[in-house]
């Protein structure tokens, strides 16, 4: 992955150098060396080379602590900072001569990360009344003082890196992670006052105990988590193909989508699907159908190399690549070029498919800043697939809002089923029936006057609308029915409905559209709505829009023994929560709307 | 010193299931310099005694051999390890480059090397050594680190020596790991050095 600082990170990184540096000015770190010493602190800086590389590694993977920390505060305890400050130079100096592969800037700023933690642990160690030369046991309180402060400055400035430079530390995020790094420090910082003792005793064989004894601990781990790595690549890995199977791609698509939506970066999702796999395996039969499933997997991965991208097969002969940083314009450059170099390769029995080579239809989505879960995304690309293959496959297709609209027979197909749905209502709660007739009503209405909407849009609007409360169907009748205020328990069980509703309609594949609207219609602009307490551009559009609709028409509807609104009260109240409850834009579109189109009926004579 | 790594090397080659036989794979550039500089060596070894100018222009003789030898190194490069014996020998020739051709011996960590070897040192009879005085430049890369027992020598040292054996020993690993294998016996324990390695 290419990486570029931003500026921030910039002024950052230059800020906690100078501090550094300016340490090592202050301390006069390099004169005061004797030749002993310099001996002293080569063998120190080799030590902790050797740390370094042979660090403890524990899984699951990406968590290791190594002990360099140890030999710097035993240093540091016996010798002063000068000793300590000196060997990290080395040190460092040395790995970026040799890691090479690593930025220079990382390394900068690990020189600089612990120079401030020896520099803080040492100033509070003295603060405390610290004795330089000598472990004393009768009083250890300026020891724990400093391993403490030590900790906490690498903590705050691991956060203020991962901070900096806009990247996502998942440990910081959670405690659990927290709490094991807390054991893997005190681990170092005990080792720390043991190595102390151990060298006070005997300076050269005491080190050299001390690093054999961490260079065995360190190979005995890494024999562990090479077994631990084993089972779980067996657990997480599609057995013919070597790629990450179903379970495990749905899991990191949830991280990286939570991720990426946290920093705002863009996140693309791209399904594939082999073109006529299944006549493919009827004419060569399954084994040849099986080799060609590893080849293909074998193609994917080469064309990975190198990106930061995740693939999977996602079913039988569907993959999912998964790009993080990348827009859906550099995907679909990307897996076009792909998709014409799949076609220029040849595999055995190809000739026998329609298009006489391999190939491959590709649906591609972007995360959009009102998707609220990964499965819309999965959901779209999906859409975009069936797109690409209904253009006769072999091509890539981005996910488009107007490639999708139902015609107009699965449209009436799609309403009479929702409306059999609603029809439950009839005998439960008469209200609630009506109530989603008039809100599909308005909703039909007012999303043809809506030009921003895409056809499909206003179809998922009307038909959303029709079924947004189905839910309620498991709200029992005393509750929807009841007089007078809700007691909070009541309360609870309504509010749930909008979760219920989703459970019920997500049962049908080709409603997935609606989840949105049925989940999110009771979220609020400021955010505090339910169930998520979603705020502002993060709820879905056409969600703001049927929270209007559906407000308004709970505040007009006639009920006996309780107060209506009247039609201009009613729009007068959604003028006032307009940038509270409901979106400002949509709100004074629908305020137009209904004046346009209701109020002259209202002000017609009626016969009360 | 130099003998010493090289043997731990390739006792801990074998015991990670190198072999010998990749000692002879070994492709180096520039190869024939190898015995021209040895030669050289003897030749100033011998004469420097019987010629009179041999025995002033020594030093800057060395420190010749010295950059024929980076140059040499500096050709082979990309081989894993050479780099950092490039580094080993380029630290020891700075320091005796500083201070006139001859490596820098502090006084101290040599007391155990006998009376007689301080005295001719102190006295300037090495033709390859000094004592480290306060006029000495950069003394910290001299000859100050003293190997006693439990070490089964005594000797002084650089860090660039000390280097210089880390890189030989690398280099040594990668020949005698990367060697061609041959059975099936083998099969196994690659396996087990790949997880070690990794």
């Amino acid at each position: 992955m290419t990486f570029t600082v931003k500026w921030q990170g910039k002024i950052y990184l230059s800020f906690i150098t100078l501090i550094a540096l300016s340490i090592f000015w202050v301390e006069d770190v390099f004169v005061n060396h004797s030749l002993k010493d310099w001996v002293f602190v080569y063998i120190l800086s080799a030590a902790v080379l050797l740390l370094s590389y042979f660090s403890i590694h524990l899984p699951p993977k990406g968590n290791s602590f190594s002990m360099d920390s140890a030999i710097y505060l035993a240093v540091m305890f016996l010798y002063g900072i000068h000793m300590a400050l000196s060997i990290l130079f080395i040190s460092i100096l040395v790995e970026f001569l040799y890691k090479r592969k690593m930025e220079w800037w990382k390394h900068l700023s690990n020189f600089s990360m612990y120079s401030l933690m020896i520099a803080g642990s040492y100033y509070s160690f003295l603060f405390f009344g610290g004795d330089i030369g000598k472990i004393r046991t009768d009083n250890l309180f300026p020891y724990v003082a400093s391993l403490l402060i030590y900790f906490l400055v690498n903590i705050a400035l691991i956060f203020a890196f991962f901070f900096f430079l806009g990247r996502v530390y998942r440990g910081a995020f959670n405690l659990g992670v927290l709490l094991e790094s807390v054991v893997g420090y005190l681990v170092t910082l005990i080792l720390s006052l043991v190595l102390a003792i151990l060298l006070a005793e005997e300076r050269y064989f005491g080190l050299f105990l001390f690093t054999i004894l961490v260079i065995i601990l360190s190979f005995v781990f890494r024999k562990f988590l090479y077994l631990y790595q084993l089972v779980s690549n067996r657990a997480n890995k599609d057995h013919l193909t070597g790629l990450y199977n179903h379970g495990f791609f749905k899991e990191t698509l949830k991280e990286q989508f939570a991720d990426c939506k946290r920093l705002k970066q863009p996140l693309t999702l791209a399904l594939l699907d082999l073109d006529d796999f299944k006549k493919y395996n009827d004419r060569n039969g399954h084994l040849q159908g099986d080799r060609l499933l590893m080849f293909f997997g074998k193609l994917l991965q080469k064309a990975v190399e190198g990106t930061n991208f995740t693939i999977a097969r996602y079913g039988g002969e569907e993959f999912a690549i998964l790009m993080p940083n990348t827009t859906k314009e550099d995907a679909y450059v990307f897996l076009n070029r792909l998709r014409k170099q799949v076609n220029d390769t040849y595999f055995d029995g190809v000739e026998h498919i329609p298009y006489r080579c391999l190939s491959f239809s590709c649906g591609i989505a972007e995360m959009e800043k009102d998707m609220y879960e990964s499965d819309e995304l999965i959901h779209r690309a999906d859409q975009a697939l069936y797109y690409a293959k209904a253009q006769g496959k072999n091509n890539v297709q981005l996910y488009d809002q107007h490639n999708i609209s139902l015609n107009e027979i699965q449209f009436k197909q799609d309403l009479e089923a929702l409306e059999q749905q609603v029809k439950f209502f009839l005998s439960k709660d008469v209200y609630t029936y009506r109530h989603s007739k008039r809100v599909f009503k308005y909703a039909l209405e007012f999303g043809s006057r809506l030009d921003e909407l895409t056809n499909h849009e206003r179809q998922t609007l009307s038909l959303g609308a029709l079924i947004h409360d189905i839910g309620k169907i498991e709200v029992p009748r005393d509750i929807l029915n009841k007089q007078g205020k809700l007691e909070k328990h009541e309360w609870e069980i309504i509010k749930k409905h909008v979760t219920w509703g989703r459970e019920i309609i997500a049962e049908e594949k080709r409603f997935d559209d609606l989840l949105p609207l049925i989940e999110l219609h009771h979220e609020r602009y400021d955010g505090k709505g339910y169930p998520y307490g979603l705020k502002g551009e993060e709820i879905p559009k056409l969600a703001r829009i049927l929270c209007i609709i559906d407000s308004f028409d709970a505040m007009t509807t006639e009920r006996p023994y309780q107060p209506t609104k009247t039609f201009d009260e009613a729009l007068k109240e959604i003028e006032r929560c307009a940038g509270t409850q409901f979106d400002p834009v949509y709100a004074a579109k629908f305020i137009a709307f209904v004046r346009e189109r209701y109020l002259p009926l209202v002000k017609m004579p009626q016969w009360d | 010193m130099v003998y010493d790594g090289i043997v731990l090397s390739l006792l801990i080659g074998w015991f990670r299931g190198g072999s010998l036989k990749g000692l002879a794979h070994m492709k180096l550039r520039g190869g024939w310099l190898f015995p021209l500089l040895l030669a050289l060596q003897f030749v100033i070894f011998f004469l420097q005694e019987k010629v009179a100018w041999i025995a002033k222009m020594s030093n800057v003789i060395f420190l010749l051999v010295y950059i024929t030898g980076l140059v040499f190194l500096w050709l082979n490069r990309h081989q894993p390890g050479l780099p950092v014996i490039f580094a080993g020998v380029l630290l020891n020739f700075i320091v005796m480059a500083a201070n006139g051709g001859r490596m820098p011996v502090s006084v101290e960590a040599a007391q155990f090397l006998g009376r007689e070897y301080i005295e001719a040192l102190k006295a300037g009879l090495y033709a390859k050594h000094q004592a480290i005085t306060s006029d000495t430049l950069l003394p910290f890369l001299g000859d100050i680190i003293p190997l006693s027992p439990p070490y089964p020598r005594q000797q002084v040292i650089s860090i660039g020596d000390v280097v210089m054996n880390v890189g030989a020993f690398l280099f040594i690993q990668h020949l005698m790991l990367s060697a061609p294998r041959h059975g099936k016996g083998n099969a196994g324990e690659e396996k087990v050095t790949a997880s070690v390695n990794q």
